[in-house]
């Protein structure tokens, strides 16, 4: 905010190019000082601070519009499925595109359960290549291996789901199944874990490491009981904010696994349910409401539950950080 | 305290919604379903429990939806899964052991294509023969959407040059010479096809090929050899028509049906003819048998001057294996067609724009479906 208190003026012929008619005016309290400390020296800093204010704030506003029409047309649509209890509990055995009715609960439980599978994989290998890179890596190796996780992290969905079909099902011969799917997502899950965990152990205080070296603390002991501990609430939001990611991907399902409307846990024979595979089901069937009210049910169903998981990050990292 | 400020307007933008969503929240649809229920073809004794994976064309999606609806009613343990990919994936799948069962517009390809033949490939990932039994037929629709253009008749000539990009606009000659007494306006014409490799758009090109073919020079394929802009899928296709004027695709009766879409009449040289599931009925009728044994592979005649005969036609075939490497598999695929080819079920997907199979092929489906082990 100091910024705001230097030196300014509104000039009298504002340059307004650019604004739209959403843009607010900047607030009272700046625009009261700026007329208050109108000196013409300055006058060319003050276009320059109004210019970037404005540019700023239709910025903001530009990059809400989408975001709240995507909500306000989503929820507005796929609302009323959600509030009946059989979404919650049924699953859509013999409901056809031109049927109304049924639940989402294969889906949700299989959307969940593909996500605990992906991160039983991803997050230790994720977790221990992070302390690796932090901790213990120097040289050539270090730098090679924080190199390929860059890669990774710009290796796109469904690169990643044809590297494994081509890995499960045409080198192994296996069937493609909801486990093949998580695999694929492993693969999109390990970079966002690694990168988020690197900097949460960066942040912790070095100072903290020295104090138990000096108390004849183990390397590996410190990093488990004092660097881990302390990173802790940092390391858990990445990892909800990692499984949020991928929850929602779709390339992977639709070239691994392939949808059912039963109600599946075996993940590694048969179809398997899940959110964005159902989603696209119905998606095929647009012009039938039925169809089309399902596919908006199941994309909010989808977004609350990947809201929810962004709620349960933000408290533990809130709740779970380190006393001082 | 401006990050806090941004976070209160976004909050308030988010309550807005969702307190506006509130009202705006219809009341759920009356669960009555328009499908006609109480089909069921399988006796319980037939009934598989477990899995059952099937996969291929859009164009019978709407058809095998109601025989697994039909099927699953009468057996409590069964699950049935067909994934509408289109025609090639679903044979693709098939070769490759990902599916019991394929769902395709056209028969397994006995000629190499890409150094490849289907039936072959088919034959070795069975380990058996692989046959094509026809299952559900269906009429594919000329759908247009032109404003103020209720009724169109069109001909395999004039639909083959519209489709290739040789007449573009809505008052072409052409069309107006088969058009007396309609006023059509200058609106450009816009073709819309299928992006995916699909099996409509090979009957429908087999259609142009065999009635136009001094017009359609393209050998037919599923893929789209003609003019205009791709669009994914059967509703894709629809879709974009329908919000199109000027706009015009082929397409699968039922997906016209739900788009509200106007369907050409087509003139196969003894006068117009409407679509309906009997008029496409009687160019199945004239098809002939090219498998041998129980591979019913049909060929259409779809240059067929019969009088109240609609041309386009495809017929969507199931592809399995005659013999299955797991006879727990045989055993399902076995008894989920035997349910699918019986007369109940068959007659119920006439509401929901197929065609019945003639009585002479689906005997022999029927007969096919009971050697399969």
């Amino acid at each position: 905010m100091s910024a705001l208190k230097t030196d300014q003026r509104v000039p009298e012929d504002e340059n307004m190019t650019g604004d739209s008619p959403t843009s607010p005016p900047p607030s009272n309290r700046s625009g009261n000082e700026a007329l208050r400390e109108m000196s013409n020296p300055h006058r060319g800093r003050a276009i320059k601070d109004l210019i970037a204010r404005i540019a700023m704030w239709v910025s903001f506003f530009v990059a809400m519009v989408p975001l709240a029409w995507i909500l306000w047309t989503v929820v507005s649509k796929g609302i009323h499925l959600l509030l009946s209890a059989t979404w919650w509990t049924g699953n859509q055995r013999n409901i056809n595109s031109s049927d109304v009715g049924g639940g989402a609960r294969h889906a949700i439980e299989g959307t969940l359960m593909m996500a605990g599978v992906t991160a039983l994989i991803a997050v230790p290998i994720g977790i221990l290549t992070a302390v690796y890179l932090v901790e213990y890596g120097r040289g050539g190796l270090a730098r090679a291996i924080s190199f390929m996780v860059d890669i990774l992290s710009g290796v796109p969905s469904i690169v990643a789901a044809l590297f494994i079909y081509a890995v499960w099902v045409t080198t192994f011969g296996l069937d493609r199944s909801g486990f093949a799917a998580a695999l694929a997502l492993v693969l999109l899950m390990i970079p966002v874990i690694v990168r988020s965990t690197e900097e949460m152990l960066k942040l912790v205080p070095n100072e903290l490491r020295e104090a138990a070296y000096a108390l004849g603390v183990p390397k590996w002991v410190t990093i488990v009981k004092i660097v881990l501990r302390t990173a802790f609430s940092g390391i858990v939001t990445g990892v909800l904010l990692g499984l949020a990611r991928i929850m929602g991907e779709t390339a992977p399902l639709l070239i691994l696994a392939p949808y059912t409307k039963n109600f599946q846990h075996d993940l590694f024979n048969g179809n398997f349910p899940t959110l964005p595979m159902m989603i696209n089901q119905d998606r095929g069937d647009f012009a039938l409401a039925s169809a089309a009210a399902r596919m908006w049910g199941t994309a909010l169903t989808l977004i609350l539950l990947v809201l929810l998981l962004n709620i349960i990050g933000r408290v533990i990292a809130h709740f779970g950080s380190v006393k001082k | 305290m401006s990050v806090s400020r941004i976070g209160a307007i976004g909050a308030i933008a988010l309550s807005g919604a969702l307190a506006l969503s509130a009202c705006a929240s219809e009341n759920p649809a009356p669960a009555a379903s328009a499908s006609s229920g109480g089909t069921s073809g399988a006796s319980a004794a037939d009934c598989f429990s477990g899995d059952l994976k099937a996969e291929g064309s859009t164009a019978q999606k709407n058809a095998i939806d109601e025989a697994i609806k039909a099927y699953q009613t009468a057996c409590a343990n069964a699950n049935i899964d067909y994934q509408p990919t289109g025609s090639g994936a679903g044979i693709k799948q098939f070769i490759a052991k990902q599916v019991d069962f394929a769902g395709s517009d056209s028969a397994l390809k006995t000629v190499p294509k890409d150094g490849k033949v289907e039936a072959t490939d088919a034959k070795n990932a069975c380990g058996s023969d692989a046959w094509n039994l026809p299952m559900v037929t269906g009429p594919i629709a000329i759908a247009y959407n032109v404003k103020g253009v209720d009724k169109l008749v069109l001909n395999a000539e004039v639909a083959a040059k519209i489709f290739d990009g040789k007449i573009t606009t809505w008052n072409d000659p052409a069309i107006a010479a088969l058009n007396k007494g309609v006023t059509l306006p200058a609106t450009p014409i816009k073709v819309f096809f299928r992006s995916d490799e699909s099996g409509t758009t090979e009957n429908f090109t087999k259609y142009l090929h065999a009635a136009a073919p001094s017009a359609w020079t393209y050998d037919p394929a599923k893929k789209w050899t003609g003019q205009g802009e791709g669009k994914e899928k059967s509703a894709g296709v629809a879709t974009a028509t329908k919000g199109q004027d000027g706009g015009i695709t082929y397409v699968e009766l039922s997906y016209a049906q739900q788009n509200q879409l106007p369907m050409a009449q087509i003139d196969n040289g003894s006068g117009p003819v409407e679509l309906t599931p009997e008029a496409a009925g009687k160019t199945i009728a004239t098809a002939k048998q090219t498998g041998t044994g129980n591979d019913l592979a049909l060929k259409i005649d779809y240059a067929t001057k019969e009088a109240g005969a609609y041309p386009i036609v495809l017929v969507t075939y199931e592809i399995v294996c005659s013999k299955y490497a797991d006879a727990e598999t045989g055993k399902k695929v076995k008894s989920f067609l035997k349910s699918f080819s019986s007369d109940a079920v068959q007659k119920s997907l006439t509401s929901l724009g197929y065609a019945p199979l003639p009585t002479e092929v689906a005997t022999k489906v029927q007969s096919a479906v009971n050697a399969i082990s």
